[in-house]
Formats: C-alpha cells, sequence, structure tokens
C-alpha cells in the first residue's frame, strides 16, 4: 500500500468517526423521524447501489456475455457492501413504529390501511427484510465467492453453475427490489401506491451500480491495475449509464403523467407535496441531474469512451441517485427539504463506511476474474 | 450507360497483414478516398484507413431535437392558442400531456433521418449495382483476397497515378472501375405501375373490409360512442325505479337562474317592470338573442314577415302593429316565458336577463320603425 493510500484511509476514518459523533448527536437531539429518516435513506441508497452491482454480476452470468468478464471482479467487490448493509437494515427495522403509519395502532382506524394490517404490520415487515437480505446473501455466496475461489482453482465448472443460477437469481433480484421499493421506500406513504414503482426503484439501484463500478474500474485503471481494458470497455459501460439515464427518465416520467392526467387525490398528493414549496425546486434539480445533464454529456460516440468524461458523469449520476432517494423519503418530514448537520453527519458516515469498505474489497483477490475460461476473449472484445 | 470516369482502383492482397501494411503507403499519396473490402472484419482498420466520422450522429441529432420542437410547438398551438379547450379539468398549455408525442416525434425523425439520410445522401443511393460487385475481383474478396480500393473525389482523379501507388504497395489484380450506371430513376413507366399497385391495394383493402363488415355484422367496427354509461334525455333507464331516465326537480326547489317570475297571467304580467337599463351592452345581447331565436318568424325588423313561411302555415305576430306598440314591457316578457298560439316557450332556452334584453332590443326596433320628424332635428344638433 503506497503511502498516499495511507493518508487517504486515515483520513477516510477520521471523517467516519466524526459522522459517527454526528449521528450520535443527531439520535438525542433531532427528532425521532428526522433520525430514522436519514437512517432509511442510506440504508436504502447502500442496499440500492451493491445490489445493483451483484445485478450487473448476474446479468453477464445470465446472456453469457464476454466483454465485461475482465472488468466483473469491480462489480463482485462493491457487492460485497451488502455485508455491511445486514445490520445496517436491521437496525433499520427500528424506524417501523416511528415513520411507518401502517405499523402504527391507528392504522386500524383508517379503512384502507386495516385492510393490509397484516402485510403492514410490523412482524411480517420484519419478516420480508429478514427474508430480502438473506436471499441476497445467498446470491452473493454463489456467484462472488464462487468467482473469487475460480482464481485458484482455475475450474470451468463455476461458469456453468453461475449460468444456471443467474435466471433464478433475476427472480429473486426483482422481488428484493420490489420489496425494497413498496415496503421501505412507499411504505411511508402506505396510501399511496404506484404499480411501477419496483422498476422505478430497480432503474435507480442499476444506475447507482453503474457508477460506482465505472469510478472504481477508472481509479484502478489509472493505477495500471486493469491491464488490457480498453476504451472499447469503457464505451459499453458509458453505453449502459446512457441507455439507463433514459430508462429512469421514462418510468418516472410515465408515474408521474399517468396520475397528473387522473388526478385521483389519494395518487396526485404524492406528486402534490413534492411540486410545492421547496421540494418544486428539487424536483426539476432531479429531472435536470438525474436526465438532461447526464444525457447530453453521454449522447455522442466519443463521449462514452472517453475515461475523465464517463468519471464525471458517473460521479453525477451517483450524486443523482442519492438526491432520487432523497427526494424518495424526505418529504414525510413536514416543513419543507431538511439539509443541515443531522443530514450531513449520516452522509458522512455511511459514505466514508461504504468508501473505507470498498477501498478494502479493491484489494481481495486478483484485479481480474483469472480463472475464468471466458477472460482471453473479454480483453480481445472489440467494439 | 457508363460515363468513361472511373469510380475507383482496386488492388488485391493476400492477408490481412499486408493489407494493413500497404495502407500507410497509398494514404501518404492522398490520391483519393480509401475503402478496403475483406472476407472478415478487421480490427483497427477504420483508424488505418483514416475513414471520416460519418456525419450522420449529428444529423439525427438535430432532426430528434426539431422533432420535438415541432410536436411541442404544433401541440402548443393547436391547444392553447387555435382551438383552446379545457379536457380533462387541465389548462390547455399543459406541457406533460404533450410529452409522448414529442418523444414519438422525436423518434420518427430521428430514426427518418438515419434510415433515409443512410440511404440517399451517405451511400448515394439509387443506382443499379455497386461497382465493386461487378468487378473481376469480387470473387476473391467474397473468398479468401483482402482488397484496397482508392475512390475518385472530385473531378482530379488521377486513374494511372492510383494503379502505380497500389503496384508499388504490391498489390495484384490491379483494375479500373467505371462509374455504376445512374439510370433514369422515375420514368413515367415506373411511376405508372407504383401508383398502380397502390390502387389496386386500396380496393383489395377495401373489398376485403367490405366483406368483413357483411360476413361478421355482430363485430361492428367500433360501437363506443353509442354505449355510454349515461342516461339519455327522453330515454327510458333501469337506474330509477319509475323507469323515468329524464327526473323531475325535487319538490319545493328552485333552480338556480330559474326564479319563477311571479305572476298568473299576460293581463298580471303588465304590472312587470324591465329590470333591465338601456344600455349599449343590454341591447348588444337583446340582439344577439333577436337574431337568434326571434327573427326567423317575425323578421329582422319584427314586423310579422317573415324568412321561414314557405311550407309554415302560422302567421307570426307584426310586432310593429299599434298592438304590440301598446303592450306594457311585463306582456312582451309574458310571451316570450310561456309562448302564445303557435309560438312556443322560450323559458327553457333563455335566461330571464335574455328576456329582458330581447324586450328593450323590441321597443327599440318598434322606436326606430316609427321614427318622428322631430328625431332629425335631434340627429343633427349632434
Amino acid at each position: 500500500m503506497t503511502k498516499q493510500n495511507r493518508t487517504t484511509t486515515t483520513l477516510l476514518r477520521g471523517t467516519l468517526a466524526l459522522g459517527l459523533l454526528g449521528v450520535i448527536g443527531a439520535y438525542l437531539k433531532a427528532s425521532p423521524e428526522r433520525f430514522w429518516a436519514n437512517w432509511i435513506l442510506w440504508f436504502v441508497l447502500l442496499f440500492t447501489v451493491a445490489l445493483g452491482a451483484l445485478f450487473i454480476v448476474a446479468l453477464e452470468h445470465l446472456v453469457n456475455a464476454k466483454w465485461s468478464v475482465p472488468i466483473r471482479r469491480i462489480p463482485e467487490r462493491i457487492a460485497t457492501l451488502l455485508i455491511p448493509v445486514v445490520p445496517v437494515g436491521l437496525i433499520a427495522l427500528g424506524a417501523l413504529p416511528v415513520l411507518y403509519p401502517g405499523t402504527r395502532p391507528e392504522a386500524l382506524h383508517n379503512k384502507i390501511l386495516a385492510g393490509k394490517a397484516f402485510w403492514l404490520g410490523i412482524p411480517f415487515f420484519s419478516a420480508r427484510t429478514v427474508v430480502s437480505l438473506a436471499l441476497v446473501l445467498v446470491g452473493l455466496l454463489v456467484l462472488v465467492r464462487g468467482s473469487f475461489r475460480q482464481d485458484q482453482t482455475k475450474d470451468p465448472a463455476f461458469n456453468f453453475r453461475a449460468r444456471k443460477f443467474a435466471p433464478a437469481f433475476m427472480a429473486i433480484f426483482a422481488l428484493v427490489i420490489t420489496l425494497v421499493a413498496f415496503d421501505w421506500v412507499s411504505g411511508l406513504t402506505p396510501e399511496w401506491y404506484s404499480d411501477i414503482f419496483g422498476v422505478y426503484l430497480f432503474a435507480g439501484a442499476f444506475l447507482g451500480g453503474l457508477a460506482v463500478t465505472s469510478l472504481s474500474v477508472l481509479h484502478l485503471k489509472d493505477q495500471g491495475r486493469l491491464e488490457g481494458v480498453r476504451k472499447d470497455h469503457l464505451y459499453n459501460l458509458g453505453g449502459f449509464l446512457f441507455a439507463f439515464t433514459v430508462f429512469w427518465s421514462y418510468i418516472g416520467f410515465a408515474q408521474y403523467m399517468l396520475m397528473w392526467y387522473a388526478n385521483l387525490p389519494d395518487e396526485v398528493i404524492y406528486f402534490q407535496t413534492r411540486l410545492t414549496g421547496g421540494w418544486h425546486t428539487v424536483t426539476f434539480a432531479l429531472a435536470f441531474f438525474h436526465f438532461v445533464m447526464p444525457f447530453f454529456a453521454l449522447v455522442t460516440r466519443d463521449a462514452k469512451g472517453d475515461g475523465s468524461r464517463l468519471r464525471r458523469v458517473a460521479l453525477l449520476i451517483l450524486a443523482a441517485h442519492i438526491l432520487d432517494i432523497y427526494w424518495l423519503i424526505f418529504p414525510i418530514l413536514p416543513g419543507g427539504p431538511h439539509l443541515s448537520w443531522p443530514e450531513l453527519s449520516f452522509a458522512l458516515l455511511f459514505l466514508s463506511g461504504a468508501l473505507l469498505w470498498i477501498r478494502g474489497a479493491m484489494e481481495k483477490g486478483e484485479d481480474m476474474p483469472v480463472g475464468d475460461p471466458f477472460l482471453k476473449e473479454g480483453l480481445e472484445f472489440r467494439l | 450507360m457508363s460515363s468513361g470516369k472511373s469510380f475507383a482502383v482496386l488492388g488485391l492482397f493476400d492477408s490481412a497483414d499486408a493489407l494493413v501494411t500497404a495502407i500507410p503507403k497509398v494514404r501518404e499519396k492522398q490520391l483519393g478516398g480509401l475503402e478496403a473490402y475483406t472476407p472478415y472484419p478487421i480490427h483497427g482498420i477504420d483508424e488505418a484507413l483514416g475513414l471520416r466520422r460519418s456525419p450522420l450522429g449529428g444529423m439525427v441529432l438535430v432532426m430528434g431535437v426539431l422533432g420535438a420542437i415541432t410536436a411541442l410547438g404544433f401541440q402548443y398551438w393547436i391547444s392553447a392558442i387555435d382551438y383552446p379547450i379545457v379536457t380533462g379539468g387541465k389548462a390547455p398549455w399543459s406541457w406533460e400531456a404533450f410529452v409522448p408525442i414529442m418523444f414519438e416525434v422525436t423518434v420518427l425523425f430521428a430514426t427518418f433521418t438515419a434510415g433515409l439520410g443512410m440511404l440517399l445522401l451517405l451511400n448515394k443511393l439509387p443506382f443499379f449495382g455497386h461497382p465493386v460487385l461487378s468487378s473481376e475481383s469480387i470473387k476473391a474478396i467474397t473468398r479468401d483476397r483482402f482488397a484496397l480500393a482508392i475512390e475518385a473525389e472530385g473531378e482530379g482523379f488521377d486513374a494511372a497515378a492510383a494503379q502505380a501507388a497500389l503496384a508499388a504497395a504490391s498489390a495484384t489484380g490491379i483494375e479500373v472501375l467505371p462509374e455504376p450506371d445512374r439510370g433514369p430513376f422515375l420514368t413515367s413507366d415506373y411511376i405508372l405501375r407504383v401508383a398502380g399497385g397502390i390502387f389496386t391495394a386500396c380496393v383489395v383493402a377495401g373489398l376485403l373490409m367490405y366483406a368483413a363488415v357483411k360476413l361478421f355484422p355482430v363485430l361492428p367496427p367500433m360501437s363506443h360512442m353509442e354505449d355510454q354509461p349515461r342516461l339519455n334525455a327522453q330515454k327510458a333507464d333501469s337506474f330509477f325505479k319509475d323507469g323515468f331516465g329524464m327526473r323531475m326537480p325535487v319538490p319545493g326547489t328552485v333552480a338556480r337562474g330559474y326564479l319563477p317570475i311571479g305572476v298568473s297571467s299576460q293581463e298580471e304580467a303588465a304590472s312587470l317592470v324591465n329590470p333591465l337599463p338601456r344600455t349599449p351592452e343590454v341591447l348588444a345581447m337583446g340582439r344577439k338573442v333577436f337574431h337568434n331565436r326571434c327573427e326567423l318568424c317575425h323578421g329582422a325588423l319584427a314586423d310579422g314577415v317573415p324568412t321561414l313561411t314557405a311550407a309554415y302555415g302560422g302567421k307570426p305576430a307584426n310586432l310593429q302593429a299599434q298592438q304590440f306598440r301598446d303592450y306594457p314591457d311585463g306582456k312582451i316578457f309574458w310571451a316570450i316565458t310561456m309562448g302564445k298560439n303557435a309560438m312556443p316557450s322560450h323559458a327553457a332556452d333563455l335566461t330571464v336577463t335574455q328576456r329582458w334584453a330581447v324586450v328593450h332590443y323590441v321597443r327599440a326596433l318598434q322606436r326606430a320603425q316609427n321614427a318622428k320628424d322631430e328625431d332629425l332635428n335631434q340627429a343633427g344638433a349632434r
């Protein structure tokens, strides 16, 4: 480890400690609603990014893609972030009585919520979360640990196993991301529902995973560690980012437009809160930073393969994904957008924690899946 | 036939390596555009040939943006300017509703530009057969040889120099390809056949449609307008117990703007006073109502000479007669409200205000048709 790396690690540990102090302060001083809204924000964010990375790995096995074999180790390492997400998710269950109206006793007086009492109630809600976390850990075990082991064994049997497991994992992934969306995010406003909501969060999760993957690939390339990864591989990452910003906007706008048109009070209230007061600005900022800017930044052919531009766009998309989750969760707090020391402390704690974890993970195993028989074909990939 | 000009000079190489090493040697002489023809794709040959970036991407972007602007502008014009109409409780200018169509038109413009731009502008179609396809070398190219072509760009193409350059790069089987035959494309015969084909297709489709409707009469093409879940006027409906679609007002209530006039005969109505002031606005309203409702029978001058009596036996009242000029306002109002002789009641069609306004207007017509001499003095004094 170089001297510069050690300095960065020390710095990150410092910000982690600072963030932890702030979070403890928020627990003692800030209102419980605000504390738990922050907690859920970071739980959902880290969960979607890690799950998005695991989705990239599974997608490669599912469609038998060759181009992504040389960079597959990067999303595999990022997906290990699911391990620290498990305790974060279990702690997040503490938010249920505070933030989720469906878990409160007065919900039984509400006709709509009383009908869903079993689904929204704490026991079944917690059970779903535990099962979801367990299911994705199984996916991590099969896809990522198997791949790391192949570095030594060089056994192509792993490829067959992963290809067989990938379709099953896709079903698990669809279920888990939908549960995260419906339970943790739209469960905050249980009288409002949208069928497409799971797909909306999936688009954000895939983008988040892709953005972190692209940033890590570019970072390791700068250190000269991913030899053989060329512009052609970057182009595909850029193409995916470009395509899915459009997909995200398509889903987001389709959801909005149908509700805007129908104008039913129980549906349109969701967007009413997000289009009045301070949230109006946040909504338009989200549309600009999550769609307009990345779209025009990546629209040309050269842009998608250009490392320095890709790095900036990936950073932008990651920030926009954070803003997206913030926009989904925070309007339940009254009084416009909140951004003060509790939010910043949470950001410090979880961002430094996640960065430390990913930096550690980047030293695990080989930089490329050297045991994969398709590695050579992947390195020879040309557009 | 061929115009005698050369399209390109083409030479063959035995291997992909030989082709790639030869390209820089030929390229530095700058005799024309380079193009390679190979049995399989060779990575990196685009850069070696120095192919210019296709302008298609930029064209597609421009046309896509133009499509979005066109769709937005057109929808804005029709729904907010030319015919503003409130649909579904939305304001005429509701950009959210325009987005799907903007999306579609963007895609339409972009794909048409990509397809037609590639074929017509960049590939310069139509022409009958690419020269390379009719060359001597084509069999070798599709089997195991690698061809390099120097294509003519503009008038000053030196075929001899190109042949020499290829020979210097140790190419074999060098040949000069003539310009492709761009025969006349839109001949009258061709247009006639296309138009005839379209006409035949339309006739056949129409006959098939007719047969389908005749054969399957239970499947009307579209009946949504007929089957509406609402109560129709004058129709029976099973929704209410008494089976009537139309309902009586709730007993003891009065609809807004339909207060009872408070008198029960035309004689009693004589006591009613016109509540409206005699202002230009009121007279304009009265004239409009008179044009729409009264003029057809009573005539434009209210003199009982109608425009529509050829097939009608009734005799409309001449409102210019002394009898009606002496009528109090209230009795005219009563006649409009309750109807008189063959004239039906207009109470359902005209509001109370409109009825009083038309009374004012009738008074103005009567005065205008019976002008006095001293009116001239008054007009002169102005």
